[in-house]
């Protein structure tokens, strides 16, 4: 029996190659992901353990938590005084504060060297100690001594052609100042840090510009030969004053790698949705594929019966079929594996997200979990017609085979109602009843199973509906049409696998359209303001507070009013919050207190979400705790409470002073700017980007420019999420090809009959080419109704969090239709072409 | 009636030729392996004649047929079709040939299962984008009883029916000939003299020139000439058969 299988699998090579591909395209992206968080990983774990490859140990402020966002952590910085008691601790060798923070970069022309990824931008103290500098290297010039020097990375120099002894201006989060170029720096064999810009300055300037004189963030120390970290930190802790830690720095190391490891996971989970989804569709390939050659296998497989196979025999060797087929495709989908992980790592690039380069990691749990879920998968789908195989009669071998056209079972039909509806039901409960919003998922899916269980019932009518237009195109179009109705479940599961990849598509373009029109209303909505300093670049966290001051000092500007935001701990929860300046933000911004005040903030105040104060129970007056990584806990009273669905949506809303106070100067994310009576937009516009030359972290914009910039970066996520999810409809459209192959196959001697009575190659061509249009459109339209559909209730469940305004986005939806029509013409060139071979002779005479 | 046994060409009858065919042999596979299907035949079919090929089993009477019918290519030598040399035409040419000038009727019925018997029947008249004379089809589908049978998928229609059908669409768009590839050869008796009654008609009564291979001596009895092929040659022909002396010939040829 093994025997044959392997046989029949090697006489049909297009069968097996479109097989294969189905599978392996799905495993390609899981083995793909895998393998570039893995290597991700390996990358920060390199990065930060060479970067402080010489620190034994590392002297900090105690923090009963951290903030870890990135690879910055936020905490109190450590008194200089410090240092001087660690120096004295035995076995140290050399000790020295470091400081950190937020340093922009400006080119000669005093533009800002801004980050292509999310890359942050920084400003370091350069260490003195080489064995403390770990692996940062100066790579020309000298290191920056005294309060005018600075020393930049090597790429920045580069790129940005800053030359030694040239003087640029770096910006902070106080004053930007001058300093002259006298090194760049490196790290290892890299010329940049993972992507980052760095400022390099001497201890004392680097107190002075990143952190505040007398302090340090942390106290590096290298130790005496000999003496183990551990037993260093140790001699350490016991003289150190309280509030101050010693901690190794191989403890450092993996707290910064596995801060960024929690984001690397939330990466790799987003890719493996989209390889799950790439397999799923790959799984209808893989079982229409095993139908459709059971059927024409049937007369082999009975007269495999009619020998004395049992139907154990006859089910197990399709079983070992699919195995084999499972384990092929998989490992070349693991070896296409590494080409998508290539791949990936320039799509994130180029969406910028930007990553430290290290060799592929393969690891051996990507080949196992990668060959497991291949094969399983195929395995899998192929259950279900493998048990059909089995009831085939012997007789059957005797027969002429007839290849079965029935229509789907009413058993079928009914379930697949039922479990649309039950969808339906769940859905309209969860955004019109009191349903709880978690049966919505849930819900999604029984309406897309639902819906597929309702295809192969509805592909006829739809393949007449669709076809009408191909009367008019002739014999050959009205025989595409009559070939796509005759087997609606072929024509149904064909389809289908498009339909799942054109929902998911067309969903995701209609909840951005409806993102896209809830921001142009949110703004519309809850500011008032004329013109928007935003960060030069969209992915800088913000810009210096000195921005507000420059702009609110231009001449026709009424007020500023500015805010920021942050993360801390309320009452034990971590939440994002808001900072606003009391004082102008009432001028800008609506932020509908349904009581209270703003300006009672003051800097114990906090003005709460209606959201969070109803499911707390608080009232204004009420007195909730905010712990801040860099100062601990603080208490604060509600003094206001405000619906949070417009310009701030935080739950928790401080005054920028209250910010100051809990966790030091902060970078100003935006600010919004109202004019003073009958000022010109324009003019004042042209006056504030001239006021703003020398700050080139901030620039202004108009209602209109702000709402573009702003729905441009929600259409680069589309464009991510859409190319990701193309893969799915790629592997679809080998499923078309796939199907049309066989359906060619089969229909030999009536291709052969139309060449005979007249048809031209040109007409077969065309007859076939039709056929696939029928299916890819019945495919694209419902996938497209059911992803507008999903889309629209999508976006109807986040109602609340803002999205309150809806849109299909009718042009790109259309063009996606247009699309598919056009792949399923190429999908059906290589079959029309061998339909339009067929021998005539061979198909004609009677065998 | 009395069978004449000539060995020479006809040229009797002062009527026109429909096809013809000029030293044609036809060789299959190459080298040591190449088997010779026809060799140097020359045949000449008159208008409105109908005409049977016979032999036994790879004697080339199929391959003949399927040379006159454009549906293969000879290896050497010419047809024409009337005047037009088809051996001569590219894929295209010969393609909208057999869809203008040519009728097939095979063995298996080769009826497409999608179409009713009413469309199976207009096939070639609708691939080439022509309407089909109504009242002609009307005429056919009368003398071959298949008025009330119109609507039925070939499924749903018996043997005979469904290779009247195809009988009915090789007359439908009036070909300049009709081949029939051994067209009662999956048909019981009384379905295939009903068939070959009709095909007799058709050439009495239309004018139609019709071309039949078989193998059946009773079948071939309907026909006017009867052409005997053997081991690729043109052995011998027949005027007004009876099944009887196409019987003892056969039984001759074949001992």
């Amino acid at each position: 029996m093994f025997t044959a299988t392997l046989r029949g699998m090697l006489a049909h090579k297009v069968r097996l190659v479109l097989t294969i591909a189905s599978i392996a395209l799905g495993v390609a992206f899981l083995a793909g992901t895998l393998i570039l968080t893995d290597t991700m990983r390996l990358a920060f774990d390199q990065l930060f353990g060479k970067v402080s490859a010489g620190t034994s140990a590392v002297v900090r402020a105690e923090s009963a938590f951290s903030q870890t966002e990135g690879i910055s952590t936020s905490r109190a910085p450590i008194p200089a005084s410090v240092l001087d008691q660690v120096r004295t601790v035995d076995g140290v060798r050399v000790a020295e504060g470091a400081v950190s923070g937020y340093a922009l970069l400006t080119d000669n022309a005093g533009k800002a060297v801004l980050t292509s990824g999310g890359a942050p931008t920084m400003g370091y103290s350069l260490a003195a100690d080489s064995a403390l500098r770990g692996d940062v290297k100066l790579l020309s010039g000298n290191a920056p001594s005294g309060p005018r020097q600075v020393a930049i990375d090597a790429t920045s120099a580069e790129e940005h052609h800053i030359a030694l002894g040239s003087t640029i201006k770096v910006l902070f989060q106080g004053p930007a100042q001058d300093f002259t170029v006298v090194g760049t720096v490196g790290f290892g064999k890299e010329k940049n840090l993972g992507g980052t810009t760095g400022a390099y300055f001497d201890s004392a300037t680097a107190q002075q510009v990143l952190g505040a004189p007398g302090f340090f963030d942390a106290i590096n120390v290298s130790s005496d030969t000999g003496v183990q970290p551990a037993e260093l930190v140790r001699r350490m802790n016991a003289v150190l004053p309280d509030g101050a830690e010693a901690v190794t720095g191989a403890t450092v190391v993996k707290e910064s790698a596995d801060a960024v490891n929690k984001d690397l996971k939330v990466v790799g989970i987003m890719f493996m949705i989209f390889a799950g989804i790439a397999l799923f569709v790959g799984a209808f390939i893989i079982w229409n594929t095993f139908t459709m050659t059971i059927t024409q296998r049937s007369r082999e497989i009975a007269l495999l019966r009619a020998i004395g196979a049992t139907r154990r025999q006859v089910n197990r060797s399709l079983i070992v079929e699919a195995l084999l087929l499972g384990a092929l495709a998989s490992a070349v989908g693991i070896a296409l594996g590494l080409l998508v992980a290539k791949g990936l790592n320039l799509l994130m690039d180029a969406v910028g997200f930007s990553l430290p380069s290290t060799s592929l990691q393969v690891e051996p749990r990507t080949i196992v979990v990668s060959l497991l879920v291949g094969t399983l998968v195929t395995v899998v789908a192929a259950l279900v017609p493998a048990y059909r195989a089995t009831k085939v009669l012997p007789v059957e071998a005797l027969r002429e085979a007839v290849p079965g056209a029935g229509n789907p079972s009413p058993k079928r039909v009914i379930a697949g109602a039922i479990v649309t509806g039950l969808g339906l039901a769940g859905l309209f409960m969860t955004l019109y009843g009191d349903l709880t919003m978690k049966v919505f998922g849930p819900s999604l899916l029984a309406i897309i199973v639902g819906v597929l269980m309702l295809l192969p019932a509805a592909a006829r009518p739809l393949a007449s509906l669709i076809g009408v237009p191909l009367r008019l195109r002739g014999l050959p179009g009205d025989l595409a049409r009559q070939n796509a109705m005759r087997n609606p479940r072929r024509t149904s599961s064909t389809a289908a696998a498009l339909m799942v990849g054109l929902t998911l598509v067309v969903s995701m373009g209609v909840f951005a359209s409806s993102l896209k029109a809830s921001f142009t209303d949110l703004v519309g909505d809850s500011t008032n303001a004329d013109l928007f300093v935003t960060p030069s670049s969209k992915q800088a966290p913000g810009f210096s507070p000195e921005v507000t001051k420059v702009v609110q000092a231009v001449s026709g500007v009424d007020k500023v009013s500015a805010s920021g935001w942050g993360q801390a701990r309320f009452n034990g929860t971590d939440s994002s919050y808001s900072a606003i300046d009391p004082a102008t933000a009432t001028a800008g911004l609506n932020l509908r207190l349904s009581s209270g005040s703003v300006s009672d903030l003051g800097l114990d105040g906090v003005v709460v979400a209606q959201k969070a104060a109803t499911t707390h129970g608080w009232k204004l007056g009420t007195v909730i705790r905010g712990e801040f990584a860099e100062t601990g806990k603080h208490t604060l009273r509600v003094v206001g409470i405000y619906d949070s669905k417009g310009w701030i949506s935080d739950d928790y809303v401080i005054s920028i002073a209250a910010q100051t106070a809990a966790a030091g100067q902060q970078l100003t994310a935006s600010g919004l700017v109202t004019l003073v009576d009958g000022a010109d937009k324009g003019t004042v516009q042209r006056a504030v980007t001239d006021a703003l030359a020398g700050h080139p972290d901030a620039k202004v914009l108009d209602r209109k420019g702000f709402e573009k910039e702003a729905s441009g970066f929600i259409d680069q996520l589309l464009t991510f999420v859409t190319v990701m999810l193309l893969l799915a409809v790629v592997i679809a459209l080998l499923g078309i090809v796939n199907t049309l192959v066989l359906s060619v196959y089969e229909r030999t001697r009536e291709l052969g009959l139309l060449r005979a009575v007249g048809m031209t190659r040109a007409q077969v061509r065309a007859m076939v080419r039709w056929e696939s249009v029928v299916i890819s459109l019945i495919g694209a339209l419902a996938g497209a109704a059911l992803g507008i559909g999903l889309g629209l209730a999508l976006s109807q469940a986040l109602a609340d969090e803002g999205i309150k305004s809806i849109s299909v986005p009718g042009l790109q939806v259309t063009l996606y239709v247009v699309l598919a029509a056009v792949a399923g013409v190429l999908a059906a060139i290589g079959p029309a072409r061998s339909a339009a071979k067929v021998d005539v002779l061979r198909a004609v005479v009677a065998d | 009636m009395s069978a004449s046994i000539s060995t020479t060409d006809s040229t009797i009858a002062p009527t026109t030729v429909a096809a013809r065919a000029e030293g044609v042999s036809k060789f299959y596979g190459t080298g040591d392996a190449t088997v010779a299907a026809l060799k140097d035949v020359h045949v000449t079919l008159q208008t409105g004649e109908f005409t049977a090929i016979m032999g036994p089993s790879g004697s080339g009477k199929s391959t003949l047929l399927h040379m006159l019918a454009g549906l293969d290519r000879p290896t050497s030598g010419e047809i024409f079709l009337g005047d037009t040399r088809i051996s001569a035409l590219n894929d295209k040419a010969l393609t909208l040939l057999r869809r203008d000038r040519i009728g097939f009727i095979f063995q298996s019925f080769n009826l497409l299962p999608t179409m009713t018997a009413a469309e199976n029947i207009v096939l070639p008249i609708r691939i080439a984008g022509r309407k089909p004379d109504a009242a002609w089809v009307q005429s056919i589908v009368d003398k071959l009883g298949l008025a009330d049978r119109l609507t039925h998928r070939p499924t749903e229609l018996s043997g005979g029916q469904q290779q009247r059908v195809a009988a009915a669409r090789a007359l439908a768009s009036r070909p300049q000939i009709v081949f029939a590839d051994e067209p009662t050869g999956a048909l019981d008796s009384a379905s295939g003299t009903e068939l070959l009654g009709f095909l007799r008609k058709a050439v009495k009564e239309l004018g139609q020139t019709v071309v039949m291979v078989t193998h059946d001596p009773t079948a071939a009895s309907y026909a006017d000439r009867v052409l005997f092929l053997a081991d690729g040659h043109v052995v011998d022909e027949m005027f007004e058969p009876t099944a009887d002396a196409v019987l003892d010939f056969m039984k001759h040829l074949g001992g």
